[in-house]
């Protein structure tokens, strides 16, 4: 029995890094607010979660360093609370006392934060690497920019007001002065047709210029 | 051959919708809100509406018959009236040239933020991310990207009004395409305004009511509404309260420019101006106060939105230092979590004490603004936060263009009737005031013009507004002479104007002018050198700024070539 509890506590204290702590110059801290991201779905963070960063961060690691090849084993976890935030260090597959630095750690996540986070249906927000800073996606560019087609709608719109007004103006103007000399013959006619009943009444009818006829022809 | 008749309106209602048009503008929804909060909320109403009563209708009343009775523009009404004061009509279009010439780039930023709106992201809801792609452009993380929007992209400001850097290409475009509409407006003087106006009138009041009804169902915008109609009662108490009554009254009126003498020049001798007088005012005030409840529950929701924000902030921060599980903490005890963990942990809570605690409702609600920071910073904040913003966007800022466009028509047709009084060419007479707007129009699309911007908002129009109408009133009490007045209007309406009227022309209205210019002269002297806000690059906010002999240069010209008339009086009172 009591061997039984001696050999626990060895193989505690042999998997309890001592160089994983916090503010450790080798690791990361991570920051996992499930409920934040997920509400009534979230899932509930257990031993099974942790297997699944590790294998994760496993897999980050072997992306980035090409050939090496990483195991469950080489991620070591400390200090988890209750927030579900923990500190985490990577030793290298080939010697375990040898640690990853943090370049190359930091690095490796970058490359596959996109993975990573989907594994745990996660964003970038909610699956925090303290002071890794997320390669923020950029906003869609256009080509042309689209402010700049709506105001050549516009801008063609009321230009072709402007000229459509300025026709109407013009063909306007012309037509009056078409109209004023017509107007003028017009009154001419008018009056020159009152003069001639006028006369009609009053003066001789002069036979040599009239056509008709007094007689009829036979 | 027949002389051409003068034109007129099409129906009186064009005319009153004309008034309005003009009447309603910007000042109502971001300088009457300010006011409002700034002095007591519900209680401002009370020296509101007797400013309104005593100043602001008979002044109305006053022009529109000076207008309708000479039927002619502003000069040529005043040298009607008596041949030595021409020069109030002359100053009156040197003060609406002015204001032309500033007046549209605001119309310019409205078209800007419109086109914008058309984007599935608004440009001012996020910040852009910086060239590593690790984190937003500095400037904007530490404004905030509705400022970033409007400072950086919009206006690409510089640090003082000294620096004049080109021009912005895409202010420059929508500053042509804001002449060129107000061209299209007025190029056939009241035929085309007329039409215009019956859009530009009331559709504002569509996008107001749509905007009641969206904000009053906004999250927290009851908070504003009741802030503001909550009346404290002691700021009447204060005579600033009812300087500032008695000049938003005079100003949002649109008194002394000259434009409502044009407009009504255009009437039927018969017009009854009398009681359309009383219903533009009426209209204009009740605008105000609309647009004030609207933009309460604006701030309302907007206050409610960084306050929660704020305490969500705090509830992070408690939680990932004291690293506890994320359901402990929620909304609505954080502040008992504050005082809890300050007890049990003091060292590890003073680590953090600055950035807790300083959420505050009421502080939100307190930060008041006005003019364009108001319109084009705090609105688009607000709007960015509404389910299907594109649309909110859109809604607005036509509702903004209207509400300049409609004013500008004004002030357009009160150059352009006095000039089209001497000459006959109207055609291209009005192309050519908008062609000389423009091009020197353009020095306020630099990267200074901002500055240039406030500095003719601020001191263009106020001062020589007073003066003119004080002229004009004592012109036509005692120069042209109260009963000459009186019989005019008769002849015009079929009765005599009331007593009421007439002791307002003759004795109330003058005193109150007077009062307020004493007033304005006043804090001008002791105002000491103007100072202005500058947009710090370095601290990403705005900053006060002196100027430098230039601005006061600038203002002392301005003012005498307003009136010539002024000039006499200046070198009598000198030589006192």
């Amino acid at each position: 029995m009591l061997d039984k509890i001696l050999f626990l506590l060895c193989l505690a204290s042999a998997l309890a890094d001592e160089r994983c702590m916090p503010d450790t110059p080798h690791g990361f801290q991570v920051r996992l607010s499930i409920k934040t991201a997920l509400g009534d779905e979230a899932y509930v963070w257990n031993e099974n979660e942790m297997f699944l960063f590790r294998a994760s961060l496993a897999f980050a690691m072997r992306n980035h360093m090409n050939g090496q090849q990483f195991e469950v084993s080489n991620i070591i976890v400390c200090n988890e609370t209750m927030r579900v935030s923990f500190w985490f260090i990577v030793t290298s597959p080939l010697d375990t006392s040898q640690l990853i630095d943090q370049e190359n750690v930091e690095a490796a996540i970058r490359q596959s934060r996109n993975r990573i986070n989907s594994a745990f249906l996660l964003t970038d927000k909610t699956l925090e690497f303290v002071d890794i800073l997320p390669t923020l996606a950029t906003l869609y560019t256009h080509p042309t920019p689209p402010w700049l087609i709506v105001f050549g709608v516009v801008m063609g719109a009321v230009g072709a007001g402007i000229i459509i007004m300025l026709v109407s103006s013009v063909v306007q103007k012309k037509r009056k002065t078409n109209g004023k000399p017509q107007d003028k013959d017009d009154d001419e006619e008018t009056r020159v047709k009152t003069v001639e009943n006028g006369d009609a009444h009053d003066g001789v009818h002069n036979m040599s210029f009239s056509e008709d006829e007094r007689f009829t022809k036979m | 051959m027949e002389k051409d008749a003068r034109p007129n309106w099409d129906s009186p209602m064009q005319f009153v919708l004309a008034c309005v048009s003009y009447a309603v503008g910007l000042g109502n929804v971001w300088r009457f809100p300010y006011l409002c909060q700034m002095h007591g909320g519900g209680g401002f109403l009370i020296p509101y509406f007797i400013m309104l009563l005593v100043e602001g209708v008979p002044l109305f009343y006053m022009e529109l018959a000076i207008g309708q009775k000479m039927r002619l523009g502003s000069i040529g009404a005043w040298t009607a009236i008596s041949p030595y004061l021409g020069g109030v009509g002359l100053a009156s279009v040197v003060t609406s040239l002015y204001l032309c010439l500033y007046y549209n780039i605001i119309n310019a930023w409205s078209f800007w933020y419109l086109f914008h709106s058309f984007q599935s992201v608004l440009p001012w809801a996020v910040c852009p991310i910086n060239a590593n792609r690790t984190a937003p452009i500095e400037e904007c993380e530490r404004a905030s990207p509705t400022q970033y929007f409007f400072y950086r992209e919009t206006l690409n400001i510089s640090s003082t009004i000294e620096e004049n850097g080109g021009i912005h290409t895409g202010q420059a475009l929508c500053f042509l395409l804001t002449w060129v509409i107000t061209y299209l407006c007025v190029v056939r003087g009241v035929q085309s305004t007329g039409k215009v106006v019956y859009f530009t009138a009331t559709f504002p009041y569509v996008v107001l009511f749509i905007y009641l009804i969206r904000g009053f169902t906004l999250h927290g915008a009851v908070n504003g509404v009741k802030y503001m109609f909550t009346p404290k009662m002691d700021q009447l108490a204060n005579p600033t309260t009812w300087i500032n009554a008695a000049t938003q009254i005079f100003f949002s009126l649109g008194l002394g420019f000259g434009s409502l003498i044009a407009f009504s020049s255009y009437n039927q001798y018969n017009n009854n101006f009398e009681r359309q007088a009383i219903t533009v005012s009426l209209i204009n005030s009740g605008t105000s106060i609309f647009a004030s409840i609207v933009t309460f529950a604006i701030y309302g929701f907007k206050a409610t939105i960084n306050y929660e924000n704020c305490l969500e902030r705090t509830r992070i921060l408690l939680l990932n230092t004291f690293n506890l599980a994320e359901d402990t903490i929620n909304m609505d005890n954080v502040f008992e979590w504050i005082e809890k963990l300050n007890a049990t942990y003091p060292e590890q809570f003073n680590e953090i004490a600055n950035d807790t605690g300083n959420c505050d409702l009421e502080k939100e609600l307190a930060t008041a603004v006005e003019g364009p920071g108001l319109a084009f910073i705090v609105y688009s904040e607000a709007i960015t936060n509404m389910p299907l913003s594109q649309l909110w966007s859109v809604l607005y800022f036509i509702m903004l263009l209207l509400l300049g466009v409609g004013s500008m028509l004004g002030n357009i047709t009160a150059i352009i009737t006095p000039l089209q009084d001497f000459k006959a060419a109207s055609l291209f007479l009005a192309g050519l005031v908008c062609l000389f707007c423009l091009l020197l129009g353009l020095g306020f699309t630099t990267t200074s013009g901002n500055y240039w911007f406030t500095i003719f908002n601020d001191y263009g129009a106020t001062f020589s507004l007073l003066f003119i109408v004080l002229i004009e009133v004592i012109t036509v009490s005692y120069i042209y002479g109260i009963k000459r007045f009186e019989k005019d209007i008769e002849d015009m309406l079929g009765h005599r104007p009331n007593w009421y009227w007439k002791i307002m022309w003759v004795a109330i209205s003058p005193l109150l002018l007077i009062v307020l210019f004493v007033f304005y002269i006043v804090n001008y002297i002791m105002g000491g050198t103007p100072t202005y806000q500058a947009w710090d690059k370095e601290e990403c906010s705005l900053a006060v700024i002196v100027t430098v002999t230039l601005c006061r240069c600038l203002i002392l010209l301005q003012k005498s070539l307003t009136n010539p008339w002024i000039q006499t009086i200046r070198c009598i009172t000198a030589k006192i």
